[in-house]
């Protein structure tokens, strides 16, 4: 069993390298054409990232924020949802469970950061209810849904912002108070924003990847997203199911806010998140839902930003080269499936055709 | 050699895995009815859609009217007078059979409108020409399957085809709509010489329309006969390579108590339509109840409505003396009841799982499954799945490979294997064979009947009469969602052919 579900795995990495590489050449090509050197910026990129602690700091924080929103789409999209509307359940955890530690200040950290979290949660979870709840019982599809409740949830926390929760500060528009810094996240690597929240990043990947992969949860889970005729035939709560996973998927992402905020930015502004969510939706649609590669990928792509910044200022070349190559991954990867199996059949064909021919030799001998 | 109409000539044709035909030559004489017979998997439609021009072969030339097929798309297979109807019918349901008709190409007004009253024109003319009755602006979804097939003939005819294929086109007729295709084939191939390839499962049926009859065996055509020259006994074991033998079935055991009990059931189909119209039966402990109903008479409805895939409109349903009325599949199946649906794929797997999850499915709660009551033993289900594919016989690349990539029967004994080894008391089988080959109906049907008289409550539905005969202990026969009528011990064909077609014989009697 293992040998065939490897070779298919096998066949995916190859697929990702050579458009990886693919990419990164035509990178190059309009590196070229733009008059800089492009293995001085590849360099500067690579070197970017790496070049000392804090952006070692800066792009673990970065992959797991990827990571835990990849994950996110990735359980809706187990049981066969499409979560578009992370972005908008991120910032409602975030600006939500920022106010939470601002009513509660004064109180022991030890009681404000799990409110602060469970809040963050129950916001994200609740907004991602609305959808589920469209889908299953009116069947209203989820993308349009979730994609205009994203615009509802980042005007209403920016109006939370400017309005009823701002600060006090007149010169700040667009942000709410800080947070006393004795319930901030501890930074890990000074100067970066890689904070403590890591580790519970790590522990709800490894929670997440064990539930879709391991268990009978995650088998039913699995059913309906590839038949839920089948499955709800079967005797699966399929409605209960999805409603379930997008509500999870929700409260994930309602954390991830709430980790920026506690972690990073130390309260409330749009800079939360500069479409995280939707950088996350990308990994996890370019790694074909699979959670390991989610997680893979999520450095990968977290260097990739991360050494772009850094290029951008040691080499001059505008950082926006990241997201060319990444646009071009995600096409070479949307393309590969027709390329691969035409190419696949072509060589399987060649191969009964020369079987033929060498039966019908061992006839004529 | 003008006298070919089709000509094969050392075609092959591999997909990956499987030589789907294996150095095929065959011609086809113009002017015949020539049947082409196989079990499943035998590389007949294979075959018929290298001649469409749907797939190129790998190997060999084909010629149509003496000229060889260079270009292989169904665009120059039209073009060189072939025309093919489809298992599933190309329609656009709501159009009309005109627009159907003309559809690709089209009378234009001005060269760019669509004309309307010329596309009914053309259609009334062609109907006249060949004689074959269908109104021309009704739109097509409101024809009968038999009016609908018959719509996809006119088209083939429309486009001039001369060499006219037909795959599998009695499955979905009743006997009498089988009746009236056969009589147009003998007319079209009478009066305008064509050529009929029909593709086919049935044997009697080859017995009653073909010329000539070809039979294919995993990929290979084993022999060409003359059908005056055969008989169904000899072209069964052509097509197994083995004689062909309907063993009885011992069935033993009294029927027991009353597992299965329907009351004025009421029950909608999908447009909102009543389907089930106040039906009542009842199935006891070892006994098959069969219906025999054309489709579309509301035996889907009412078998959704019992397993709960549907919800009833009222009356209702009990379950070994416990009120199921209106539960969903999974407190359904926790009753003690499996069910085999009608549709495989869109019902029966999941495509996209492997075999040992296909087979898993259903029981993954189960302790033996599952370590701590979550954590899924992957060696065990491994295990459970060998084990069931081999009692079931199962054939294929192992219980790795997705369901997806397997055969039609093979697909259907995965799913035969998972509903019987519930060992439920109770037993809701649809179509258990459709698309099955002769050996593993056997398999199947043998299966069938030993739970019967293990003492367990089943009720069959298919649309093949024979296998409701051959299988059920009383056979109930359905029209528009009533019971017309009720069999037991000796009945005769004909008589629930027209049971099924509502009580045409009071019609009868009343005018």
């Amino acid at each position: 069993m293992m040998e065939r579900l490897k070779k298919r795995r096998w066949g995916y990495l190859l697929s990702l390298v050579l458009s990886v590489l693919l990419a990164f050449a035509i990178g190059a090509l309009i590196l070229l054409a733009a008059g800089f050197d492009p293995i001085r910026a590849y360099g500067a990129m690579i070197g970017g990232a790496f070049s000392n602690a804090r952006h070692v700091g800066d792009f673990l924080e970065y992959a797991m924020v990827l990571c835990l929103t990849g994950l996110a789409c990735v359980l809706g999209s187990r049981v066969g949802i499409f979560n578009v509307g992370g972005e908008g359940q991120l910032l409602l955890g975030a600006v939500v469970s920022c106010q939470v530690g601002v009513w509660l200040n004064g109180l022991s950290p030890w009681l404000v950061i799990p409110a602060a979290a469970l809040a963050a949660m129950v916001t994200g979870g609740l907004y991602a209810l609305l959808p589920g709840f469209l889908k299953v019982k009116v069947k209203v599809n989820e993308v349009i849904t979730t994609i205009m409740l994203n615009t509802i949830a980042a005007s209403l926390c920016q109006f939370l912002a400017k309005g009823p929760w701002k600060n006090a500060n007149k010169n700040m528009v667009a942000a709410t108070e800080r947070l006393d810094p004795r319930y901030w996240f501890k930074t890990l690597i000074s100067g970066s924003s890689l904070s403590t929240a890591i580790i519970a990043a790590v522990v709800i990947t490894f929670l997440t990847w064990y539930i879709m992969q391991k268990t009978s949860l995650g088998f039913e889970m699995k059913l309906t997203g590839q038949n839920p005729r089948f499955a709800f035939f079967s005797g699966i709560s399929t409605d209960r199911l999805v409603i379930v996973c997008i509500v999870v998927s929700g409260a994930m992402c309602g954390l991830v806010g709430m980790f920026r905020v506690y972690g990073v930015e130390h309260l409330y502004r749009s800079s939360i998140s500069n479409q995280y969510y939707f950088e996350g939706l990308t990994v996890a649609m370019i790694a074909r839902y699979d959670p390991v590669t989610v997680i893979g990928l999520s450095f990968f792509f977290a260097i990739l930003k991360i050494g772009a910044q850094g290029m951008e200022l040691s080499a001059g070349v505008p950082n926006q080269i990241y997201l060319i190559i990444q646009t071009v991954i995600i096409f070479f990867m949307a393309a590969e499936n027709g390329i691969f199996t035409s190419l696949r059949t072509g060589a399987m064909r060649r191969r009964a055709r020369a079987d033929i021919r060498r039966k019908e030799e061992q006839e004529h001998v | 050699m003008d006298d070919i109409a089709v000509s094969f000539r050392h075609v092959s044709m591999a997909f990956p895995g499987v030589l789907a035909n294996d150095d095929v030559s065959l011609d086809i004489r113009k002017g015949e009815v020539f049947a082409l017979v196989g079990e499943n998997g035998a590389g007949k439609s294979t075959l018929m859609n290298v001649l469409y021009g749907i797939n190129a072969p790998t190997d060999g030339q084909v010629f149509i009217n003496d000229r060889e097929v260079t270009e292989f798309s169904p665009r120059t297979a039209i073009g060189m007078g072939v025309g093919m109807v489809h298992q599933h019918f190309m329609l656009v349901p709501s159009f009309t059979v005109a627009q159907n008709i003309v559809m690709s190409r089209e009378p234009r007004r001005w060269r760019v409108f669509f004309d309307n009253a010329a596309a009914e024109r053309q259609t009334r003319h062609l109907v006249e020409e060949f004689g074959l009755e269908v109104e021309a602006d009704l739109p097509v979804e409101e024809l009968s399957v038999g009016l609908q097939q018959r719509v996809e003939i006119l088209k083939t005819l429309f486009r001039g085809a001369e060499i006219l294929i037909l795959d599998e086109p009695t499955a979905v007729l009743t006997p009498q709509e089988t009746d009236e295709l056969f009589s147009v084939i003998r007319r079209v191939v009478r009066e305008r010489n064509m050529t009929v390839i029909i593709i086919t499962h049935k044997l009697y049926e080859v017995m009653a329309i073909s010329d000539r009859v070809g039979v294919m065996r995993k990929g290979k055509l084993v022999g060409v006969r003359d059908t005056a020259q055969v008989d169904e006994k000899l072209l069964a074991s052509m097509m197994v390579g083995r004689p062909m033998l309907y063993d009885h079935l011992e069935k033993t055991g009294v029927p027991g108590r009353e597992m299965i009990c329907v009351r004025d059931l009421v029950v909608r189909d999908n447009r909102g339509l009543v389907a089930v119209n106040g039906l009542s039966l009842s199935v006891r402990a070892g006994e098959v109840l069969g219906i025999a109903a054309i489709e579309g008479n509301g035996q889907s409805e009412l078998i959704e409505a019992i397993t709960g895939m549907r919800r009833p409109e009222s009356g209702s349903v009990t379950l070994d003396g416990r009120d199921a009325t209106g539960l969903s599949p999974g407190q359904i199946r926790a009753m003690g009841l499996a069910h085999v649906p009608e549709d495989r794929l869109a019902t029966g797997v999941s495509r996209d799982a492997t075999v040992a999850d296909n087979l898993l499915t259903g029981k993954q709660r189960q302790r033996r499954f599952n370590r701590f009551g979550f954590h899924q033993r992957t060696s065990t289900i491994e295990r459970y799945a060998q084990e069931l594919y081999e009692k079931f016989d199962i054939r294929g690349a192992g219980t790795d490979v997705t369901v997806g990539s397997m055969s039609g029967g093979n697909m259907q004994k995965v799913v035969i294997a998972r509903e019987f080894s519930f060992d439920t008391p109770i037993l809701i089988i649809s179509q258990p064979t459709r698309g099955v080959d002769v050996g593993a109906i056997e398999f199947i049907h043998s299966h069938i009947i030993d739970r019967r008289n293990h003492g367990c409550a089943i009720l069959l539905s298919s649309a093949d009469l024979d296998e409701v005969f051959r299988l059920s202990d009383r056979i109930i026969t359905l029209y528009e969602g009533r019971i017309t009528g009720e069999f037991t011990g000796t009945f005769s064909k004909e008589e629930i052919g027209y049971r099924m077609t509502g009580s045409r014989k009071d019609k009868e009697a009343a005018s």
